[in-house]
C-alpha cells in the first residue's frame, strides 16, 4: 500500500519584504548624493593644503563662494570652477580680477561674495599675491584660505 | 496507549547576522563622511588696500611687528625666519612664536600691525606658518605685504 506523503504548506502564501537590501541602498543613495552635491559646490582641486592650528571650520552657506585654487607648485595655475584663468599682475584687470567683479556684480546685495583660496602648502607666495592683489583690484568683502587643521603639536613638534 | 516521547527541544532562533553587520557598517560610513568631509578649516585675513586713500600707495610704518621670510640658497623649499629685521631665527617657528608673545608681554597691543613679507619665492606653507604664530601669540590687525605696483 503506497504511503501517502504529506506536503506541507504554508497557511495564507503572504510574500514577505525583505527591508534589509532597500535600507542598504538607500543609504548608499544618500552618502552618493551628499558627497557630490559637496564637491560641486564648491569646485574645489586636490591640493595639498598647508596645516594650521589657528583656521576654523565655519559655514560657507552663509556667502555666495568664489573657490579660486592655486595648483602645481612648479607652473603654478589658477583654476576657478574647472576653468585655468590668467592671474598674472597687470596695472589694469587681468581675467581673475574681471571674473571676481562681474561676479560681485551679479549676485547683489543678497549675500556678500566671498573668495577661499585653496593653495597648494608649496605653492610660491608670488602666486598667492597676485591672486590677493586680483581680489584686492575687485574690492571683495570675504577673503579665507584654506588649510588642514592640524593641533599645536604637530605644527610645533613635541 | 500512545507513546510519549520526550520533550521537542524548541528551535534555537538565530537572528541573521550579515544584514546586520551591512546596516552597522552603513551608518558608520555615513556619520564618518557626513559632518565634515575632511578637517578643512579656513583663515580669515585682510587684503591688500588697492582702493580708498591709501590704494597702491606704499605702506610704511616703522611701529609694525614685521616678519620677514627669506628662502635660503641651497634650499628653495625651505624658509629664514627674520624678526623685525634684526632677530634671524632660522626654520625655528617656535622662537618666533617665542619672540612675538615677548612683544605682547611688553604690552604690545592685539591690534598692533603685524606685516608678514614673504620673499616671492617662499612656499605658502611657511606664509600660513607665520601666520599661525601670530595669531597664537594673539595679535589680531596681520597684514600680506604684496609688490608695490
Amino acid at each position: 500500500m503506497a504511503r501517502k506523503e504529506h506536503i506541507k504548506t504554508s497557511g495564507s502564501g503572504a510574500v514577505s519584504f525583505n527591508m534589509t537590501p532597500m535600507i542598504d541602498i538607500v543609504f548608499n543613495l544618500i552618502i552618493f548624493f551628499i558627497l557630490t552635491s559637496q564637491f560641486a559646490q564648491l569646485e574645489i582641486e586636490q591640493v595639498a593644503l598647508p596645516l594650521s592650528m589657528a583656521a576654523k571650520v565655519k559655514d560657507t552657506g552663509e556667502y555666495r563662494n568664489v573657490v579660486i585654487n592655486l595648483v602645481d607648485p612648479d607652473d603654478p595655475k589658477c583654476v576657478v570652477f574647472g576653468q585655468q584663468v590668467d592671474y598674472l599682475v597687470r596695472e589694469d584687470d587681468n581675467e581673475l580680477s574681471a571674473m571676481l567683479k562681474s561676479f560681485k556684480k551679479a549676485g547683489g546685495e543678497e549675500k556678500p561674495l566671498n573668495v577661499i583660496l585653496r593653495a597648494d602648502e608649496l605653492i610660491p607666495y608670488e602666486a598667492v599675491a597676485s591672486v590677493m592683489l586680483a581680489a584686492g583690484r575687485a574690492q571683495i568683502e570675504g577673503w579665507w584660505i584654506t588649510t588642514e587643521v592640524a593641533e599645536r603639536e604637530d605644527i610645533l613638534g613635541g | 496507549m500512545a507513546k510519549r516521547g520526550p520533550p521537542k527541544k524548541p528551535d534555537s532562533i538565530q537572528p541573521p547576522m550579515t544584514p546586520m553587520i551591512d546596516i552597522v557598517f552603513q551608518l558608520l560610513i555615513f556619520f564618518l563622511l557626513t559632518p565634515s568631509q575632511s578637517g578643512e578649516g579656513y583663515l580669515t585675513t585682510n587684503l591688500p588696500r588697492t582702493s580708498g586713500p591709501v590704494a597702491g600707495e606704499k605702506q610704511v610704518d616703522v611701529k609694525r611687528v614685521k616678519i620677514e621670510l627669506q628662502v635660503p640658497e641651497h634650499d628653495d623649499k625651505g624658509v629664514v625666519i627674520v624678526l623685525n629685521e634684526n632677530q634671524t631665527f632660522g626654520k625655528n617657528f617656535e622662537g618666533l612664536l617665542a619672540a612675538l608673545e615677548g612683544l605682547r608681554a611688553r604690552g604690545l597691543a592685539a591690534d598692533h600691525p603685524v606685516l608678514i613679507s614673504p620673499w616671492m619665492s617662499c612656499r605658502q606653507k611657511w606664509v600660513v606658518r607665520a601666520f599661525d604664530m601670530a595669531v597664537a601669540a594673539r595679535f589680531t590687525n596681520i597684514h600680506f605685504a604684496v609688490p608695490y605696483i
